[in-house]
């Protein structure tokens, strides 16, 4: 194993737009190593299995740092929108509760406040939290080189465990989630040992259209967070609920073809097994609980003007 | 490779010109370089909370943050919350209400403290739970942090009424 | 009688009072210096190399390259040592300052160097060539004492390290004649100190030979000794300095560590002072830890919950070195059955040498163990005869004026009174077998030492000096660890002197100033240390009466000293100032006003084998009871309620008291759902805290649910009747929680942690057994 050491020697470089991340990017292919809230990657450098010879700090590109709403109705993230923006932005908590949630249950405090949703998304490890219910959420990314720009789903952007779509010069800039023209009902839930804080041991977000006849669902979305080399969509249990009314046993059937289609490792820190079959309670919560959300009246459950949409806080809790 | 590169820092409203390596943390340039070290050497994985700081009054781990882009930002830290000589009324409820053992974490839950209250002056005790989640406290003084993080609120409160 | 009641009878001005922490502000303002605080001039930064195999022999060591690597100023190996083995215990000492010819697991010590920063050391490591020759190596106990079994030491035999055996009454006649007997086996798990401080230290070799180690050392003479064996000096030569103390809870922190070594070293070497400070990953992966232990107990009982017999067998695994594993694997036995009558008792237990990072003492070293063992037991065994747990435990408790067959003698012993405490306050009548299902409650009791009677130095001494205005300098060798030895040893010195607690300085530990002493462990310094100051306050306040009698024209014993005032009893206005009768005596007596004391607890013996003698001046008593909600879909535990009972004697500061209780609470909280140090073939896989899991703010029910007792018994052996107060009250925690998911889901789990995956499958399995 490798203790952990004092950082690397780097040369760190500090652009302040998009073109010249681009460029640094170019000029430095394979030498040089983005770094966004830096959360993960310190640690990494610390234990040298990140060694860049470039270190491009992104804290101090603005334009990478915004939350707003599209004129067609859609909401676009900023990559170095932190945990504490998302969770405090009042467009993400009247529209994505589930989401304001997830980032406001990232970590610590300490840590809300500088990790990244970029940062989050490229670390390319199933177990972190943004993109489950990004998946759910059908959302895409935009990847910006010097060659060009691509708008890429989330959906497709994980190749392999630690892997993503991102080109060695490309830079994420936005995550864009286009607008939901039926009634919505979102959640996020996960599982961990304590009661914050950890790893997430695995992780379900479910999220819900409303077809017009107000009785079943239009579209439904299920994805998971440490139950592949990769977060997953689960198809199979999505087909199985769409067009049909979300009941009880419903849930219980998705959540067990859920768990089917997760394919968990077991390491010193889970058993596959326990894995799997947290899938399947957690899939129907999630489901449950985005059920709920579209058949009552607010689609954000929420009281907005909360300093922290934590789940721990009963006001906003239900975890089952 | 430059080893060194020239940075200001202000902290507890104090400006430093320095000359530090461009991988320096924040956490090592505090104690290394300005002999602040409130900030503690913990756990070096933003697991622990002993080496919090305030960023523009935000509470981060210090030892996940560089010094460089630590620069134009407002540094606070345990000993900046000093005044006068006099103890913040957040350190003084920590003592009184016996929330000190060991004393290891408590300069990073103080400053985390300082951060919640200034945001929401009025916390629940969930609030307050969940604000310091990532301050470990080994000698397991959590009931009597959390009664201290009450009694600073209501003091804090009372002095902004002029009580 | 109750703390409010007490005070007043006895009249007690300072102790009894809520007492914030002495050095609280200085700590809560980032002002204290911690070991890793220190900064001194051409200061070098140390740093060790480790073994990356489990076990292997060092065949080779280059060093010359990491040498030359501008920076370094110098590297040392097993060689630049004199190859004596230092520890604990003479037979079972095997401790070396860097490993010599063979490394017995992975993070082992095998060089260290010296350079001008952090960077260049770390560099310097990598430029060490270690030549290994692997062999094979063993990981579990019960393999380890297997015949063919890879050997750690000659001088151990099928890698037993210690072993201990009790044997009172008649142990097979009493299980013959019990109306049920049961056996189970319980598991518990390696478990890290998880102090917040990483161990650190400063060395300083002076030309002169005068070697002095600044560190954060909770038994500082322990450290000062190992040190003078290791190196061959004499301990005159040396001189360890206490700095502010990150938690300790025993472990490296209380003896001397490879760093200790190479620091002193080092600087002999380069002539500048060397800091050494572990990261923490290197704290998780190096020995210290609680030992993990297979317990087999195996009791009789009467058909009406009367305790008979009980048999325990324990198998400990003791890692790669003996630590003061002689003591931990004795320890168990002690406490096997501390709160109840048990006549006929035999116990057999033995810790083995493997390769993995030793184990030595933890917070209430070995008790939460064999706690967890016997109070999960008890709780199956009245289930299957159908009796009430609270009851049987009752029935069988131990009161004080007891003296047990292993020769204890309970002066006070608290339990049924703090068991009636928990059962009222939880309303434990309305809720045991009554909460909707996923909602349970569980109790336990334990008994704990108030200190250890060591069969060597075990002695607590203190000097006071007064000095002139009034304030006094008080001295011990009790380091304070964060437990509050600062405050409440001040507050007795107070309490006799008739001052405040402000007006008591209380010196860190210094090897040259300080008076000798065990350190800060086993529970004993309040009571033991404690002691040792109230009889030098009351010899300083001795000498002080007399000139005080002259002045005043009174009686001695008519004396009052209260409030920075000395006046007659009877006739308050006849007094004088505390400061003016300090300079009067001091005038008549030529030196500043001394005090001394010392407390040993006497010479009766105890034997290490066999177990009989009285092990402690004092014993403490618990009772805790546990709410938990359980989540039955995901085997999710959280504590919804605590009500814990001990009986401290009297709490001389309810604050400090309420603090080491809700501690030890956590820390057994933390082993029993959360920690683990998790290895595969001796590598560890978790050292770190995002992974080895300590209990969180949010895993602590909230304020309003977290009741504790003290129950007051006023020891006669404790200064002004207290007795320990740090490791108890965590005791029973483990079982109680079992007990309480036990409660809650019917799933009983004998082995740690208790996971969410184990408490699904119990769940599941009882499930599938139904039809």
């Amino acid at each position: 194993m490798n203790y952990l050491r004092e950082l690397p020697k780097f040369e760190y470089l500090a652009p302040q737009s998009i073109p010249e991340v681009c460029e640094m990017l170019a000029a430095h292919e394979g030498e040089a190593k983005l770094m966004a809230g830096g959360t993960d990657l310190i640690i990494m450098m610390r234990r040298r299995e990140v060694v860049p010879h470039y270190l491009i700090g992104l804290k101090s590109v603005p334009e990478l740092n915004f939350i707003r709403e599209e004129k067609d109705g859609g909401l676009t993230i900023g990559a170095m929108a932190t945990s504490w923006e998302i969770q405090s932005s009042s467009l993400v908590r009247q529209r994505y509760d589930f989401l304001a949630k997830t980032a406001a249950d990232i970590g610590s405090i300490e840590n809300l406040h500088v990790s990244t949703i970029g940062g989050n998304l490229c670390d390319g490890f199933p177990c972190v939290d943004f993109p489950a219910p990004l998946l759910t959420l059908d959302a895409k990314v935009k990847l910006v080189s010097q060659r060009g720009e691509r708008i890429v789903p989330l959906d497709g952007f994980y190749l392999g465990y630690q892997k993503t779509a991102v080109e060695p010069d490309e830079l994420l800039t936005e995550i864009q989630i286009l607008p939901h023209n039926h009634r919505y009902g979102g959640a996020y839930i996960k599982f961990h040992d304590r009661h914050a804080i950890d790893i997430t041991t695995t992780g379900a977000g479910a999220f819900i259209t409303l077809d017009s006849d107000g009785q079943t669902a239009r579209d439904v979305k299920i994805a998971l967070t440490t139950s592949a080399p990769v977060p997953l969509r689960v198809k199979g249990a999505e087909a199985a609920l769409c067009g049909r009314k979300v009941t009880e046993e419903a849930t219980e059937e998705a959540g067990r073809i859920a768990s089917e289609e997760a394919s968990p490792r077991t390491s010193w820190r889970s058993t596959a097994e326990f894995r799997t079959k947290l899938v399947q309670v957690l899939v129907r919560r999630a489901l449950r609980q985005a059920w709920r959300k579209v058949t009552t009246s607010s689609s954000s459950g929420a009281a907005p003007d909360l300093w922290l949409m934590h789940p721990l806080d009963p006001r906003i809790g239900e975890n089952r | 490779m430059k080893q060194r590169v020239p940075i200001s820092l202000t902290v507890n409203g104090e400006i430093h010109e320095l000359f530090i390596p461009p991988w320096q943390l924040l956490l090592d340039t505090l104690r290394d370089e300005l002999g602040l070290t409130g900030a503690k050497r913990c756990c070096i994985e933003g697991q622990c909370g002993a080496c919090t700081v305030l960023i523009d009054g935000k509470p981060i781990n210090s030892c996940l943050y560089l010094t460089i882009e630590a620069q134009n930002q407002e540094i606070v830290t345990a000993e900046g919350l000093v005044e006068d000589g006099k103890p913040h009324p957040i350190q003084k409820a920590f003592v009184e209400r016996g929330a000190v053992q060991c004393g290891f974490c408590t300069p990073g839950l103080v400053v985390a403290t300082k951060a919640l209250l200034d945001q929401n002056p009025n916390p629940t005790e969930d609030e307050i739970r969940i604000a310091l989640s990532g301050h470990l406290c080994r000698c397991g003084a959590y009931v009597q942090i959390t009664e201290a993080v009450m009694a600073a609120a209501r003091e804090t409160a009372q002095k902004e009424v002029g009580v | 009688m109750t703390l409010e009641e007490v005070i007043e009878r006895e009249g007690y001005s300072v102790i009894g009072r809520p007492t914030p922490k002495k050095d609280g502000w200085i700590k809560a303002t980032g002002e204290a210096k911690f070991a890793d605080d220190l900064y001194f001039p051409g200061m070098l930064h140390g740093k060790l190399l480790r073994s990356p195999l489990p076990h292997a022999r060092i065949l080779h060591i280059d060093t010359s390259r990491a040498e030359k690597l501008p920076g370094v100023r110098g590297v040392v190996t097993a060689k630049d040592f004199p190859g004596i083995l230092y520890g604990d215990f003479a037979h079972t000492r095997d401790y070396l300052p860097l490993a010599q010819d063979r490394v017995r697991y992975i993070g082992e010590e095998v060089a260290a160097v010296a350079a001008t920063d952090m960077d260049t050391a770390e560099e310097a490591l990598d430029l060490i060539c270690v030549e290994y020759e692997p062999l094979p190596a063993v990981f579990s106990p019960e393999e380890a004492m297997q015949p063919e079994a890879p050997q750690l030491y000659d001088r151990a035999p099928n890698n037993i390290a210690s072993k201990s055996e009790f044997h009172y009454g008649d142990v097979e006649k009493g299980l013959a004649e019990s109306d049920y007997v049961r056996e189970d086996t319980f598991e518990t798990q390696s478990m890290k100190q998880g102090m917040l401080e990483p161990h650190a230290c400063v060395g300083l070799w002076e030309g002169s030979g005068k070697i002095t180690l600044w560190s954060c050392k909770s038994s500082p003479y322990v450290v000062w000794r190992h040190l003078a064996m290791g190196l061959g000096v004499d301990p005159g030569n040396i001189r360890v300095i206490q700095t502010y103390i990150g938690g300790s809870f025993s472990g490296g922190k209380q003896e001397g560590m490879p760093m200790d070594f190479c620091a002193v070293i080092l600087s002999k070497k380069t002539g500048r002072p060397v800091k050494f400070v572990h990261t923490m990953d290197e704290v998780l992966v190096i020995g210290h830890m609680r030992h993990s232990m297979k317990i087999r107990l195996k009791t009789g009982v009467k058909r009406d919950g009367t305790l008979v017999a009980q048999h325990c067998r324990i198998i400990a695994n003791g890692g790669a070195h003996a630590s003061i594993g002689q003591l931990s694997i004795f320890l168990p036995g002690l406490g096997l059955n501390l709160p109840y009558r048990v006549p006929n008792v035999q116990m057999e237990s033995y810790r083995i040498y493997t390769n993995t990072g030793f184990a030595g003492a933890l917070r209430s070293h070995t008790q939460p163990q064999i706690c967890f063992a016997r109070e999960s037991q008890i709780e199956m065994i009245a289930k299957e005869l159908d009796l009430d747990p609270v009851e049987m435990r009752r029935k069988n408790a131990r009161a004080g004026g007891d003296v047990t067959p292993s020769g204890f003698k309970l002066g006070t012993f608290g339990f049924l009174d703090g068991l009636d405490r928990v059962i009222e306050a939880s309303g434990w009548r309305e809720k045991y077998g009554k909460l909707p299902r996923g909602r349970g409650i569980g109790m336990a009791g334990s008994g704990m030492i108030s200190g250890a009677r060591l069969m060597s130095h075990s002695a607590s001494s203190a000097q006071i000096k007064i000095r002139e205005d009034g304030t006094v300098a008080l001295m011990t060798g009790s380091a304070d660890i964060g437990q509050g030895a600062d405050t409440v040893l001040s507050m007795i010195a107070a309490e006799v002197l008739g001052v405040r607690v402000d007006d008591v300085t209380y010196a860190m530990i210094d090897s040259d100033v300080t008076p000798l002493d065990p350190g800060a462990f086993s529970s004993r310094v309040t009571l033991w240390t404690g002691n040792a100051v109230k009889q030098a306050a009351e010899d300083a306040r001795k000498q002080l009466e007399e000139v005080a009698a002259q002045k005043l024209k009174a009686d001695p014993k008519h004396l009052v000293f209260r409030d920075r005032r000395v006046y007659v009893r009877h006739d308050p206005q006849r007094g004088m100032d505390f400061a003016s009768l300090v300079r009067s005596t001091q005038n008549r007596l030529g030196h500043p006003v001394m005090g001394q004391g010392s407390y040993t607890s006497g010479d009766e013996p105890i034997a290490v084998q066999g177990g009989y003698g009285n092990a402690s001046p004092a014993y403490s008593a618990s009772v805790v009871v546990v709410e938990v909600e359980v989540d039955e879909e995901t085997g999710h535990v959280t504590l919804a309620g605590i009500w814990n009972a001990s009986d401290c004697g009297f709490p001389l500061n309810p604050m400090a008291v309420a603090g080491q209780s809700m501690g030890a609470f956590t820390m057994s909280m933390g082993q029993a759902l959360y920690e683990n140090l998790i290895r595969i073939e001796g590598q560890v896989m978790n050292p770190s805290f995002r992974d080895y899991k300590m209990p969180l703010i949010v895993d602590l029910p909230k304020v309003e649910n977290v009741h504790l007792f003290d129950i007051i018994t006023n020891d006669p052996n404790g200064p002004f009747g207290a007795k320990e107060a740090g490791q108890g009250p965590g005791d029973g925690v483990i079982a109680a929680l079992a007990n309480a998911i036990y409660n809650a889901t019917g799933v009983r789990v004998k082995s740690l942690p208790i996971s969410p995956s184990k408490i699904l499958s119990g769940l599941e399995e009882s499930r599938s057994n139904k039809p």
